[in-house]
């Protein structure tokens, strides 16, 4: 399951703030007095989610940001105790009760999403968790339900695709032709629409394709190999090493056979 | 046989006892610095474990990671290369010269991988839960981190059991001695194992970190880069610590070994000057296959070639030429060199180019630095006892 | 999207084989510098 994100429709009410807050019980903005919209906003230890304008040639546009719930999910791989995990449904959810706190779930994601409560003496890490519990029984996400004009669509990541496209198909002056995270980082939970290149409103383009677990696949890959080889071949040397050697200095001779010490 | 065991228990806390006095003057210059700096920095603790890491640390939503990662764990372990290095050509490759290094070294290194992963403990955000890797049913095995974890576990056994044959002498435990002696291979090879691979596993952490480390640092190739310089690490610290431990504990040492000791020195600095030569053009590779070329005109390329030209090239070529020369002095020097370019290799990874694109960047905090100090402070600490009691500078037999 | 850009991933292999070339020949040059004979102590007999 995943989320598209249709920027060209959305208001920038907030009403999903508000909503995301409530049901969490983290802050709730004061979405008419706060000002926050003057200023770019990151999600914190207190918000799961913020919505930034970005003024673009064609317009202000309004982008709702949080955790991406990638399908290769950089920091469910980095965790050592599975407390980040990629649920099956879709989102990727966090588990107090293994967490080590060691943050690299942090390090990890390529959108820096997990945030750490810094201040706290048993500290949570605090990401969008796509209403996990609202999902198993049976809702949709708060910020799907408060949204009042449908710019978040809640459905299978196949289902959100072919609305995507059929949107970009049938509007393609109104859309640039991408669906931001359908390649990104292997894909993602969330996608976007876009009436504007994704980088002036605030996505990185650079992260490239590559599910971010692979960058690790290699050293893994090579451990039992280490792990098998190594013993043997140390054993070997040690066989073949003979007696013990002075290792005194001796002059470098290239036809004298075993070496210098 | 209760009666003779307890007699036996009875005798050893008696021993300990007698072992636990003090054996030089109280007042010594390192005394006097390192325990207000201990006091403070459990002081600094407390507010740690009651307030939270934000409290007493400058880290942030921006920078997860930074002096107690960067330098107590990732740095220190990398100084700790020695004590593989050294165990594989003395007891894999029989060389007996190095001989009278290797319980000194052991110890360094057991100590410094229990104090550091103590370190990690303090930098955990629920250091309650830290034994989770290790039990249960949750095992992250796609986690790096996963695998250090058990690898700094096994390994810290490893060294202890490598370690043991010398507490057995200490306490006149001769069959137990024996019996750890024999296991001396089995556990060396092991060890070597353990620290390709978590030496390796230290820079294989920031491989998923890629578009947040800056690109002369970051490469595929980091685990196999964290790998070959702990290698020269090792053999550079065995050089510092030998040279300071020499002069400290000079009574402790026979006269005779001064000599054979400065053979071993040259000896090591042959391996480092090697070892560096190597690393240099495995980083000049990375730069041709990345075309960096472009990066070098601004401050970032000039502090990695300051890093790469100054803290590597030249204390490589230095090793070359005060071995040639038999200068200890230059050997010396070009030990520190190389110490420090490590230090800032580890430290330039983990959090100086992490994020170099952000507005405001991660210094440490004075409490930060103060714990480190803290920690490596008791860790001389209980060096020092335990070099002044059991026979870590005679050689093993 | 819109325009095809051929990237040639072994670019630089051609460089990299001239490097480890010259590390070769510089290796042999290291190796040789450091089995030479060291000259003696005057302390020593």
């Amino acid at each position: 399951m995943g989320i598209l994100v249709d920027t060209t429709r959305c208001i920038g009410c907030r009403a999903c703030e508000v909503a995301c807050g409530e049901e969490h019980d983290l802050l709730v903005p004061d979405v008419i007095n706060d000002g926050a919209l003057e200023m770019q906003r990151t999600t914190s230890d207190k918000q799961w989610m913020v919505v930034n304008k970005h003024e673009t040639e064609k317009g202000d546009v309004f982008v709702k940001r949080q955790c991406m719930h990638c399908y290769q999910a950089a920091c469910a791989t980095a965790c050592p105790t599975i407390a980040m995990e990629k649920t099956k449904k879709g989102p990727v959810i966090w588990d107090g009760n293994k967490c080590l706190g060691c943050r690299y779930c942090m390090v990890s994601c390529p959108f820096d999403m997990p945030k750490f409560e810094y201040g706290s003496w048993n500290p949570k890490l605090q990401k969008c968790t796509m209403c996990f519990e609202r999902l198993e029984a049976g809702q949709k996400p708060a910020c799907v339900k408060a949204c009042p004009t449908d710019t978040l669509i809640f459905g299978t990541r196949a289902d959100n695709l072919e609305i995507a496209r059929h949107r970009i198909y049938s509007h393609p002056d109104k859309y640039v032709h991408q669906i931001y995270g359908e390649h990104e980082v292997g894909g993602t939970g969330y996608i976007y629409l876009s009436a504007v290149p994704f980088d002036q409103i605030g996505f990185r383009t650079d992260l490239g394709n590559k599910p971010y677990p692979e960058y690790t696949k290699e050293f893994l890959y090579a451990v039992p190999m280490v792990l098998f080889g190594v013993p043997a071949f140390l054993l070997g040397l040690n066989a073949l090493a003979g007696s013990s050697k002075s290792g005194g200095e001796e002059e470098f001779d290239p036809d004298r056979e075993g070496g210098e010490g | 046989m209760n009666t003779a065991v307890t007699r036996e228990m009875g005798h050893f806390f008696q021993f300990l006892i007698q072992e636990m006095k003090p054996r030089g003057p109280w007042l010594t210059p390192f005394n006097v610095i390192s325990v207000p700096v201990i006091l403070t920095g459990l002081v600094v603790l407390y507010f740690r474990f009651v307030y939270g890491l934000g409290a007493v640390t400058n880290l942030s939503q921006d920078f997860p990671w930074g002096f107690w990662l960067g330098f107590d764990v990732v740095t220190g372990i990398a100084l700790a290369g020695g004590a593989y290095v050294i165990t594989f050509v003395v007891y894999v490759m029989k060389v007996d010269k190095y001989q009278s290094i290797v319980r000194v070294t052991v110890l360094n290194a057991l100590l410094a991988y229990i104090f550091y992963a103590g370190a990690l403990l303090f930098d955990l955000g629920r250091p309650w839960h830290a034994f989770n890797p290790y039990i249960g049913n949750s095992f992250g095995f796609s986690s790096v981190m996963f695998l250090i974890c058990w690898h700094f576990m096994l390994y810290m056994v490893a060294a202890f059991v490598e370690f043991s044959p010398v507490i057995a002498e200490w306490a006149h435990w001769e069959k137990a001695r024996k019996i750890l002696k024999g296991l001396t291979l089995g556990t060396v090879i092991f060890g070597i194992t353990l620290s390709i691979l978590h030496q390796s596993g230290l820079g294989a952490l920031f491989l998923m970190a890629k578009p947040k480390i800056h690109p002369l640092w970051w490469s595929e190739f980091i685990p196999i880069l964290f790998f070959v310089s702990s290698i020269y690490a090792g053999l550079a610290m065995i050089i510092f610590e030998g040279t300071i431990s020499h002069r400290v504990f000079k009574n402790l040492i026979d006269p005779d070994s001064h000599h054979a000791f400065e053979d071993i020195i040259f000896g090591l600095a042959k391996g480092a000057a090697i070892t560096m030569f190597v690393y240099y053009f495995m980083k000049a590779l990375l730069f041709i296959h990345g075309k960096q070329w472009g990066f070098l005109n601004d401050g970032w390329g000039y502090w990695y070639l300051l890093e790469v030209l100054g803290f590597v090239l030249v204390p490589g070529f230095m090793f070359a030429f005060g071995f040639r020369n038999r200068s200890l002095n230059i050997v010396k020097l070009a030990s520190v060199l190389a110490l420090l370019g490590i230090v800032l290799n580890r430290l330039n990874v983990s959090f100086i180019s992490f994020r170099w694109y952000a507005e405001v960047h991660y210094y440490p905090s004075w409490q930060e630095i103060v714990v480190t100090l803290m920690i490596i402070f008791t860790e001389i600490w209980i060096f020092r006892w335990i070099v002044t009691r059991m026979p870590v500078f005679k050689p093993a037999h | 999207m819109n325009s095809f850009v051929y990237v040639n991933i072994f670019e630089t292999k051609g460089l990299e084989y001239l490097l480890l070339l010259c590390f070769w020949v510089l290796f042999i040059y290291l190796v040789r510098y450091l089995s030479a004979p060291v000259k003696k102590r005057k302390d020593l007999p």
